[in-house]
């Protein structure tokens, strides 16, 4: 590639790059702040926070797919039929146990996409727009087209109602489940050895890790996520729709890209995307206290995302320094006995 | 190490006498056997009225799906913001018309679609950004946008005479719009098949590398498919606008699903380099007829979505499987 | 044979159609020892290496490992054997850390968990083993090259390996970096490891290795202690061979400079480079792999950028941004990897030929059927391409006339300079004397031609001058009657012994 050097390849803007989700998330809230008041204020956020849950954990399955190199499609979809699933046979199978299908059928439809991708190796692009199409058109199949009703309008309502005085339940259901992903991607074997995997499967292979089996879980756990969603937010209003989730991938995308995640693979973290869906939560907050319609709230989104991705494109290829905040942190210091090493190898030559 | 050792070889090309021949074949076939079965279950099947119906509705979507298919040959997988550059097409001809005419809100609604299909292209061609993430992306900008300019609200017509022209038949027959469409059928298959611009499609698609290393200009090949299928989806919602005499911003849903798959289940493949127009006008064809019987036998509309669906899943693999035994990687 | 040898390969053998890769070659490393293998482009060195990986199988002879005959089915069975690759291409893991990174598929673990401070440790004391000062929590894409290759080897260290075969470690790294490489080998050995040390950096080899072996056209030549041999016997070793005319060569009158470059640099990959052809001569690029003569020649057409330096046709500048500007300014090039650079595989024989000159056999964008077909039926004659069917696809022809199908889509635009790029790679005899004649009629209709080739005999037998190249720079010119040890010495930087 080029060799010039120039603003797009120094460390400060690499920096910038990195830390990025810090930096959009700041400007979003000092923007929020200002323009609708009473912004700051906690139900304010509990409410934007709420609405973003369902988003958000769609999200966070969709991480772990980017981390693992893969793209994943279908979510939406999969959204939707599992809370046609949840609400549909509540009559048949009761409440619960029509939830748990629902959660099986986001289970089923993820090990679909895993086994179009691992066993017959279809990339995973073309796979989960073609599972995408599909899922998309049994649910309307199953309901010809119509919204499906429950048999008890407040039995779900607990997920979303605010627990205690703070978050919504389905906002705290998020938050621990993000929070368990952080700590499986950075604490877990198995987690820092999907980096492995989506860096380079064939490299992890040869150091004994099985490629295979981890991009075949990825798919399931963000179908199993997006089951998740379906089922709370079709319990949460009582209804399940096969036109549910029909944006929902592109602005999780958009999240987990603004939280720093490339979509190339290898790269990625749940606390970025927990920053990109705060700033999700907070821009779509404060359009929609300014009445902005939903249509302009999506090409603010659009742009966005399109933005960033473009920014991504301009800065790959040269990695160099670590310009995390944890190593500037150890660079510091470190820097007086690293200077003393420094020294000490001179003298050697 | 990087000494020239040649690896073992490849598997030879014999296969290559079944796909080549399988997939040519397949279709044709395919679509005899609609009709005949159309005929055998229906006695309105084979009417002069039900096929003509036929046409009329496979009219619009036959205009996107030969864009559609200069984005798969090239390999730039698929677009996917179609359904907002129709209904910017839509939007725009009915939203201008009673202050500018028709004719020339149509050519604005078009030219505003083909901008849009510019941007795509630059994105995607010269940026080299994901062309699935980006038309998703793109789309859902474009038809904010477009929103943005009539209101967000329904869009009505009042020019029935351009209605009564694009539905009214040309010697008793063949209605106007159907005619339009097969010209550009017709004209999308010549540029595919024999102008500079097509030959240069189809080694973008096959390879990308070796075509730049013959001077042939990638990008801007790659580019120009996504702007010449933002402008035929342009041209079309224009033609559904006025054919209907309203819009809405939803006017195109679903168009980028049905072009995709009669794009698929024609035979070009995904991974790009092959395929052609006319490929693709058959698998639309195909569909459209088998959308047809069902309807002729009263089963409800979605079943149709699931056989759709289970059709692109069932042609990619198929696409894949046989790239991959050919030994291609 | 005493438990001393950590390796013992005997009599191994591998063919690829059309080609004999190894010859019955056979080498023994001992612990502890550091045994250095070199050779010329295609000598072997890759293929003996990729067998012992595991990569491939050979097709006769033995391994011996501590005495015991061991088979290496696939890589992670040699692996499993105590056998470690540290290859050009490193195989780390970006966004995790150096201590993840070393212990990457054996990390020390608590309930699933990792258990960070064993694995620091773990780490730490593999680094110190090694003498090796970086940080074990700092992101591997973070590193300079050098400590990646660090880590890289410390990872398969890491293994407790009985034998490191270390690729062409230094071709990325500093004097005082290769220093450093030199002492963790010292520490490995010091630790009973065998290391095998492949280079074509013959300086370095007589430093780091007690014994060298000599590979050439895949026979093994000889092996000899290190003490007992200098870098000018080394080179004989490596190209000695008798050198048959199997090339004629067309006497060509030479007329003016028609193309002539000036100070062209790319920032690490190659530093002002100057040279003229004249029309009719053959211009033969040599040097090692590595040398960047690819990455010259795709500067000069436009493929690659350059940061510096001009190139003038018929001494008039021209500039050239990409491969079109290069066409149009009567350049052409054949490329190394046919595969990926040269036919578009689904296209027919006739549509490849046309490729790059469709503009010309076009009226308003159009291609013009007949015309098209005339052009491509007269170049595949021309070309003596086999069969002489122009509709198949390309991917069904061999790899000679694959080769030539490229070259004659470049002659279809009579280009007045071309350049190629290992011309005869791959392709059996048969089809490289014919491409040898081709050559020579072009230079006889007055065509300037660069050739770039790694092999020795025929860059000597076409070439009417010889510029060789030597890490990114022009380390010799020689003219035509030049010997094999010139260009070798050359080629490897070393002063005439």
């Amino acid at each position: 590639m080029n060799a010039r050097r120039n603003i797009f390849t120094s460390d400060a803007f690499h920096g910038l790059v990195r830390n990025r989700v810090v930096i959009i998330l700041a400007a979003t809230l000092i923007i929020g702040a200002t323009f609708v008041p009473g912004f700051l204020e906690f139900r304010t956020a509990s409410l934007g926070l709420d609405r973003m849950a369902t988003l958000g954990l769609v999200a966070i399955g969709l991480t772990v797919v980017l981390i693992a190199g893969q793209l994943d499609l279908s979510g939406g979809a999969i959204l939707a039929l599992s809370g046609i699933a949840t609400i549909g046979l509540q009559a048949e199978l009761g409440q619960i146990p029509a939830a748990f299908v629902g959660l099986g059928v986001g289970i089923a439809a993820g090990a679909i996409n895993g086994f179009l991708v691992v066993v017959l190796r279809i990339n995973s692009l073309v796979a989960t727009l073609a599972s995408m199409l599909f899922f998309r058109a049994l649910a309307h199949l199953i309901t010809e087209s119509r919204p499906v009703s429950g048999i008890d309008p407040f039995f779900g309502l607990a997920v979303s109602r605010p627990i205690g005085g703070t978050f919504t339940g389905r906002t705290l259901i998020f938050f621990v489940l993000i929070i368990l992903l952080h700590l499986w991607l950075t604490r877990s074997v198995a987690g820092r050895q999907l980096f492995a995997v989506g860096s380079n499967p064939a490299s992890a292979e040869a150091s004994g890790i099985r490629s295979r089996a981890y991009l075949f879980g990825a798919f399931v756990f963000s179908g199993t996520m997006a089951g998740v969603a379906g089922v709370i937010q079709s319990l949460s209003v009582n209804t399940g729709s096969p036109v549910f989730g029909e944006n929902i991938v592109l602005i999780a995308i958009a999240a987990v890209v603004i939280g720093g995640t490339r979509l190339e693979g290898g790269r990625g973290s749940a606390l970025g995307t927990l920053g990109g869906l705060l700033t999700i939560a907070a821009l779509t907050t404060a359009m929609e206290y300014q009445s902005v319609p939903s249509y302009v709230q999506a090409i603010v989104t659009g742009v966005i995302l399109l933005l960033l991705i473009l920014l991504d494109r301009t800065v790959s290829g040269s990695q160099r320094r670590d310009v995390t905040l944890a190593a500037l942190w150890r660079r510091a210091r470190s820097s007086r006995s690293s200077r003393i090493t420094e020294r000490t190898l001179h003298h050697e030559k | 190490m990087t000494t020239p050792v040649p690896p073992p070889p490849g598997r030879t090309i014999n296969r290559g006498l079944f796909s080549h021949y399988g997939a040519r074949l397949g279709l044709p076939a395919g679509i005899l056997v609609t009709l005949i079965a159309g005929a055998l279950v229906s006695d309105r099947f084979l009417t002069v009225q039900n096929l003509t119906n036929v046409l009329i509705n496979m009219s619009i979507i036959g205009i996107i799906v030969v864009g559609m298919t200069f984005v798969f040959v090239t390999r730039g997988l698929a677009d996917l913001s179609v359904p907002a550059t129709v209904a910017v097409g839509g939007l725009l001809v009915l939203g201008l018309e009673s202050s500018i005419g028709t004719i020339p809100a149509a050519i604005v609604g078009v030219l505003a679609a083909a901008i849009a299909g510019g941007i795509n292209g630059w994105l995607i061609g010269y940026a080299g950004l994901n062309p699935v993430i980006t038309t998703l992306a793109s789309g859902t900008i474009v038809l904010g946008i477009a929103q943005v300019f009539v209101g967000g609200v329904i869009v009505y017509g009042d020019n029935t005479e351009a209605q009564a022209f694009l539905t009214g038949r040309v010697f008793g027959v063949v209605p106007v719009i159907v005619l339009i469409f097969l010209a550009v059928v017709v004209i999308g298959h010549l540029v595919l098949s024999r102008s500079m611009l097509g030959r240069w499609s189809y080694a973008v698609g096959s390879n990308p590398s070796a075509t730049g290393a013959s001077a042939v200009p990638v990008k801007r090949v790659r580019a120009i498919a996504f702007l010449m299928t933002g402008t035929l989806s342009g041209f079309s919602g224009v033609l559904l606008g006025i054919t209907l005499q309203t819009a809405r911003p939803g006017i195109g849903t679903g168009y980028e699903f049905d072009a995709i798959t009669a794009v698929v289940v024609g035979g070009v493949s995904l991974l790009g380099g092959s395929g052609t127009v006319l490929y693709a006008f058959g698998g639309l064809l195909f569909v459209q007829l088998l959308t047809n019987i069902m309807v002729l036998l009263g089963v409800p509309t979605e079943p149709q979505g699931l056989v759709k669906g289970a059709l692109i899943v069932g042609a990619v693999a198929i696409d894949v499987a046989l790239r991959r035994r050919g030994g291609r990687e | 044979m005493t438990t001393s040898t950590a390796l013992r390969m005997t009599g191994i053998s591998k063919s690829f159609p059309g080609i004999r890769a190894l010859s019955d070659v056979g080498v023994d490393v001992e612990k502890g020892e550091v045994h250095a293998i070199v050779g010329e482009n295609g000598a072997g060195k890759s293929t003996l290496m990729k067998i012992l990986a595991g990569v491939y199988q050979p097709d006769a002879g033995t391994i011996e490992l501590a005495g015991e005959t061991v088979r290496l089915a696939d890589p992670i069975e040699a692996r499993r054997r105590g056998i470690g690759m540290v290859y050009q291409e490193l195989n780390l893991v970006p966004d995790l850390t150096v201590a993840e990174n070393i212990l990457l598929g054996s990390t020390p673990a608590r309930f699933g968990l990792v258990d960070r401070r064993a694995l620091r440790a773990q780490a730490r004391a593999v680094l110190d083993e090694l003498d090796a000062r970086i940080d074990t929590d700092d992101l591997v894409g973070s590193l300079t090259v050098s400590q990646q290759q660090i880590v890289e080897i410390a990872k398969v260290y890491a293994a407790r390996p009985a034998i490191v075969v270390l690729d062409e470690p230094t071709s990325s790294l500093s004097e005082h970096e290769t220093q450093s490489l030199f002492r963790i080998i010292r520490r490995m050995t010091e630790a009973g490891l065998a290391v095998i040390y492949i280079s074509h950096r013959l300086r370095e080899v007589l430093d780091i290795s007690q014994r060298v072996t000599v590979l050439r056209d895949g026979r093994l030549v000889e092996t000899r202690p290190t003490a007992g041999i200098s870098a000018g016997e080394m080179i004989k070793l490596m190209v000695g061979r008798d050198l048959t005319d199997v090339f004629p060569k067309r006497e060509v009158a030479i007329g003016d400079v028609v193309l002539e470059v000036t100070g062209l640099s790319r920032v690490d990959e190659f530093t002002d480079i100057s040279l003229t052809v004249r029309a009719g001569e053959i211009l033969g690029l040599a040097g090692l792999v590595g040398a960047g003569r690819t990455e010259v020649a795709r500067a000069i057409f436009g493929l690659d950028k350059r940061d510096a330096g001009t190139v003038q046709i018929d001494g008039t500048e021209v500039s050239i941004r990409d491969p079109r500007d290069a066409v149009r300014a009567g350049i052409a090039y054949v490329p190394e990897d046919r595969k990926r650079d040269g036919i578009v595989p689904q296209l027919s024989i006739k549509d490849n030929i046309s490729l790059a000159v469709l503009d010309r056999v076009s009226l308003a964008g159009w291609v013009k059927g007949g015309a098209e077909r005339t052009l491509a039926k007269d170049k595949a004659v021309e070309l003596t391409v086999s069969p002489p069917a122009i509709a198949p696809r390309v991917d069904t022809l061999s790899g000679g006339n694959q080769q030539k199908v490229v070259f004659a889509k470049w002659l279809a635009a009579a280009p007045r300079v071309l350049i190629l790029d290992e011309p005869t790679r791959g392709v059996d005899v048969g089809a490289k004397a014919d491409i040898h004649t081709i050559i020579g009629n072009l230079a006889a209709q007055g065509t300037a031609i660069i050739m770039i080739s790694s092999e020795l005999p025929e860059v000597l037998a076409v070439s009417d001058r010889i510029v060789v190249l030597h890490e990114g720079q022009i380390s010799a010119e020689l003219p035509r009657g030049a010997s094999e040890h010139d260009v070798m010495h050359a080629a490897t930087g070393e002063v005439s012994s």
